[in-house]
């Protein structure tokens, strides 16, 4: 049984049809990305399978049951969680606040009984992010890239089965980018059983982490393969440099 | 631990126009309050401090929906006139004593904020905001409804409340009334306050900065937010039906927009999201209307109400951010990327085009 | 009995069509929700009233036309003015304007008891008489409210769905950003939307409440406002086809109602409200709302 299996999702938008008739899966413990150009569908997929959007047709599994159309936060609790491509914080709530907030729903509140327990778990969480200094500074005053890895914070602090991640590496310089890099391959070896699943534009970044790439182009999955075997494909260099043109 | 901070936090970001008193000054204007009586024989002086705690309540209770939740409710009324309906239906009916009647009148305010938590959840902005005003509407139309096939039945006002100390002299009600409304303005401030900041607190402030990204924490946002009603409910009924024994009746006045628009002009002055900050736009309010508005200039209470609204008005548009994206289109803000803008582009433009040539 | 229904039903209907054209309008256009619409109605009614009265008030007397067509003018232009000072400058945040905008209900609310007093003034018919239609008695000035009402409406959905300025409209309801970037001034269609709108208003609260009670009293702002936003909540925010059909279930509903229920008459405003929140909890983007996913 795969972890995640995605059969025949389709979504459409009025006269657009913004994902069409995707499948794909990711095994226990697998590193999957996620490509193609603008517009190609990507974040919708991402939506669809943490219930933000229901799909037209198709369906989800994850550990083998359709998750399809349950809402966000009954998806979280299963188990996936995601960050956004598009930053979110919680503007007005300091940044360990931020991560306590995951902290406080039913699967993050796990294994944890006491106050003190919830505020040394979140500083933890912040630790592997490397976001210790920042913990009383409100959110709406850190650095886009240290929001970036507040996102991450906050979504590994329901301790997921499934990370999902969008575009991770967006908006990030050199120095930022080695490091995220790092701590997505040390998130991997600390909890090997866990899936992560990355959208990405940036591809040198992305194609050193992953083990499996899955290639969107207008809403179908046009190409599958590993890293190497993906760049050098032929229809996903013309979709690439085609929009280019 | 990390809930000082929270707390600190918290109120450098509320909007402000009075900003934290120090302690000590706190502390002056809390003896003030708590001598006050001393200084005068008239209850109807005594009443209109009293009548202040209660608003204080009252708008505390809505800044816990409004400033910490951010569900906008503009018809809060709904509460203040039934929990005053409730307790007088069943203290001059049932003959029930005060201690029963507004603990139940209260209860009344959670039930009814949980069911109308429903509908008014389920929708947002300002879908919101024209739930919230529906219901009071309702309520008034049935009342009216009600005196209309059935004469004897008008309960468009209730008059011959009992009062909370019967047997007392009116001067001595009048100071027995202040101190229990103090103690429950203090009990109820504290106890929003201590709610607003407590981690269920900051669960009701990630519904107000972000709720799609506090539904991606794994957090049952429609639960959250029927806690958030009920709380405010219970409180403001809590005012309400305090308000209707201090001044013997009760009337679908108290179920106005009027009404339900003055918890949040003290909100507005008083720093929305602080909760004592309402409290205290609740003392400025009543200090404009009853002293300066009537007695250092003399103006009719229709003109207070138009000023109020022009202070609202003023501060609201002072504060607001500019050009905030519109809601719907922060929403679908994601689901576009920059060919999907040009394709619609294209057939807009098309459109337009021939228009233009005609 | 029958015929009344029908007969009145329609009538209703009809004249609430144009009353929540105005408010449909604003929202689709400019995402604004002007709980002061019920207001800009009554206003109507009121300068209707200042206008044809005798002294004191009349200072103009001025005839039933002349009088209509300067109301709808000064209220369009109180409106907009409106508008430009309170509303543009925090146009996009929602809840902003929502205050804001009931702030205008009590301000022109308490003018009104200031200059009017709140008892209740008579307001004259635009046309006399009494008609027999199917058996049931109705009066001129309703079937005259009843056709201006639909013939406007027809006006400004042809005016929206063919000219320029209506085609640019459109655009910004189906698309801001989109709209903008092609050079559309989003700013002046706003205030003229805002004109139509207001005078869409004075022209239902003339026809309604001459035709009606007679009488304008500063609480009339409460129904139409209810009906407005149960009957766009009903066709769906922005689509005019469904602000028209919206209108004709309410006005039913409403004359139903009346007609069927003991002492119908004055449940008023709950029937819509009621309408409205099973629509609210069943299909919340109303029978032809665009439909806004995502949560």
């Amino acid at each position: 049984m795969h972890l995640l299996d995605v059969e025949s999702l389709t979504k459409r938008f009025g006269g657009l049809t913004a994902v069409n008739n995707v499948s794909f899966h990711i095994d226990e413990g697998e590193i999957v990305g996620i490509i193609g150009p603008n517009g190609a569908g990507k974040t919708t997929l991402f939506h669809l399978i943490t219930g933000f959007l229901k799909p037209d047709s198709g369906t989800v599994k994850f550990k083998g049951e359709n998750i399809a159309g349950l809402a966000p936060h009954k998806i979280v609790n299963k188990g996936v969680a995601r960050t956004f491509q598009v930053v979110r914080p919680f503007r007005h709530l300091p940044v360990i606040a931020n991560v306590m907030v995951s902290l406080k729903s039913p699967r993050g509140a796990r294994k944890i009984e006491w106050l003190k327990t919830m505020e040394r778990k979140a500083l933890d969480l912040l630790e592997d992010v490397g976001l210790t200094e920042l913990m009383l500074e409100p959110a709406e005053n850190v650095s886009h890239g240290d929001l970036k890895r507040l996102e991450i914070a906050r979504a590994l602090a329901t301790e997921p089965d499934l990370l999902m991640l969008d575009e991770p590496f967006g908006g990030l310089n050199p120095l930022e980018t080695e490091f995220l890099t790092k701590s997505i391959l040390r998130m991997h070896l600390d909890e090997p059983s866990r899936g992560i699943l990355i959208v990405e534009h940036k591809l040198y970044a992305l194609m050193k982490i992953v083990q499996r790439v899955v290639v969107l182009h207008q809403g179908e999955k046009i190409a599958e393969g590993k890293p190497e075997e993906i760049a050098k494909d032929k229809k996903v260099i013309e979709v690439y440099i085609g929009k280019a043109m | 631990m990390v809930l000082a901070p929270l707390r600190r936090v918290y109120s450098s970001f509320a909007a402000h126009v009075i900003d934290v008193p120090p302690r000590l000054l706190a502390l002056l204007f809390f003896l003030l309050v708590l001598f006050f009586p001393i200084t005068t024989q008239a209850k109807s002086v005594l009443l209109i401090l009293t009548t202040t705690f209660v608003y204080g309540i009252f708008a505390a209770s809505l800044d816990l929906l409004v400033g910490r939740t951010g569900q906008i409710s503009l018809g809060h009324a709904l509460f203040f006139g039934l929990g005053g309906y409730v307790t007088s239906l069943l203290s001059i009916n049932l003959k029930l004593p005060l201690w029963v009647t507004i603990p139940l009148s209260m209860l009344v305010g959670v039930l009814v904020a949980l069911l109308i938590g429903f509908p008014c959840l389920r929708v947002k902005g300002p879908y919101l905001g024209l739930v919230s005003i529906a219901f009071p509407i309702i309520l008034v139309s049935i009342i009216y409804y009600f005196r209309d096939i059935s004469p004897p039945l008008d309960l468009r006002n209730i008059y011959g409340i009992p009062n909370f100390f019967p047997s007392l002299t009116y001067y001595q009600q009048g100071v027995a009334e202040y101190y229990l409304t103090l103690l429950l303005l203090l009990f109820s401030g504290i106890a929003l306050y201590k709610i607003a900041n407590s981690k269920t607190g900051m669960i009701f402030v990630s519904i107000l900065d972000d709720e799609l990204a506090s539904k991606a924490s794994g957090i049952n946002v429609t639960k959250y937010k029927l806690m958030s009603f009920a709380i405010s409910g219970l409180f403001a009924s809590l005012a309400g039906s305090v308000n209707a024994h201090l001044v013997g009746s009760v009337g679908v006045g108290h179920l106005s927009l009027s009404l339900s628009f003055m918890p949040l002009i003290m909100m507005i002055i008083g720093g929305i999201g602080t909760i004592y900050g309402p409290i205290v736009g609740a003392f400025i309010l009543q200090i404009l209307d009853m002293y300066v508005l009537t007695r250092v200039v003399d103006i009719p209470s229709s003109w207070h109400y138009i000023i109020y609204a022009i202070i609202v008005i003023v501060l609201i548009i002072k504060w607001s951010t500019g050009l905030a994206r519109f809601v719907v289109e922060d929403v679908l803000g994601e689901l576009e990327e920059a060919r999907e803008i040009e394709e619609r582009g294209r057939h807009i433009w098309k459109r337009y085009k021939r228009k233009e040539k005609k | 009995m029958i015929e009344a229904l029908i007969i009145f039903g329609a009538i209703s209907g009809g004249t609430l069509a144009l009353l929540a054209l105005g408010f449909t309008l604003i929202y689709g256009v400019a995402r604004v929700v002007n709980l002061a619409h019920g207001t800009l109605f009554m206003l109507g009614a009121y300068v209707f009233f200042a206008l044809t009265a005798p002294p004191p008030f009349g200072v103009f007397q001025l005839g039933l036309l002349p009088a209509a067509v300067v109301t709808v003018i000064f209220v369009g232009i109180v409106g907009t003015i409106f508008y430009r000072l309170a509303i543009h400058p925090v146009v996009g945040d929602l809840i902003a304007v929502l205050v804001i905008t009931v702030g205008a209900i009590l301000i022109f609310q308490h003018l009104i008891v200031i200059e009017f007093g709140s008892k209740g003034w008579p307001v004259p018919s635009l046309v006399s008489g009494v008609a027999t239609i199917l058996g049931v008695k109705l009066k001129y000035s309703q079937i005259f409210a009843f056709v201006i009402s639909l013939v406007l409406f027809a006006c400004i959905w042809m005016f929206v769905r063919k000219s320029k300025v209506g085609t640019a409209m459109q655009a910004i309801a189906q698309d801001r950003e989109v709209a903008m970037l092609m050079g559309i001034n989003t700013e002046r269609l706003y205030m003229l939307t805002m004109a139509i709108s207001s005078s869409l208003a004075a022209i239902a609260g003339i026809l309604i409440i001459s035709s009606t009670s007679g009488r304008v009293d500063p609480y009339i702002w409460s129904d139409p406002l209810v009906m407005s936003f149960a009957i766009v909540i009903l066709g769906g925010l922005g689509s005019i086809k469904g602000t028209l059909i919206g209108a004709f279930i309410i006005g039913y509903a409403n004359v139903a109602c009346i007609y069927l229920v003991p002492g119908g008459m004055t449940l008023g405003a709950a029937v819509p409200m009621v309408i409205m929140l099973i629509i609210l909890l069943v299909r919340p983007k109303g029978l032809f709302g665009k439909k806004i996913e995502f949560e």
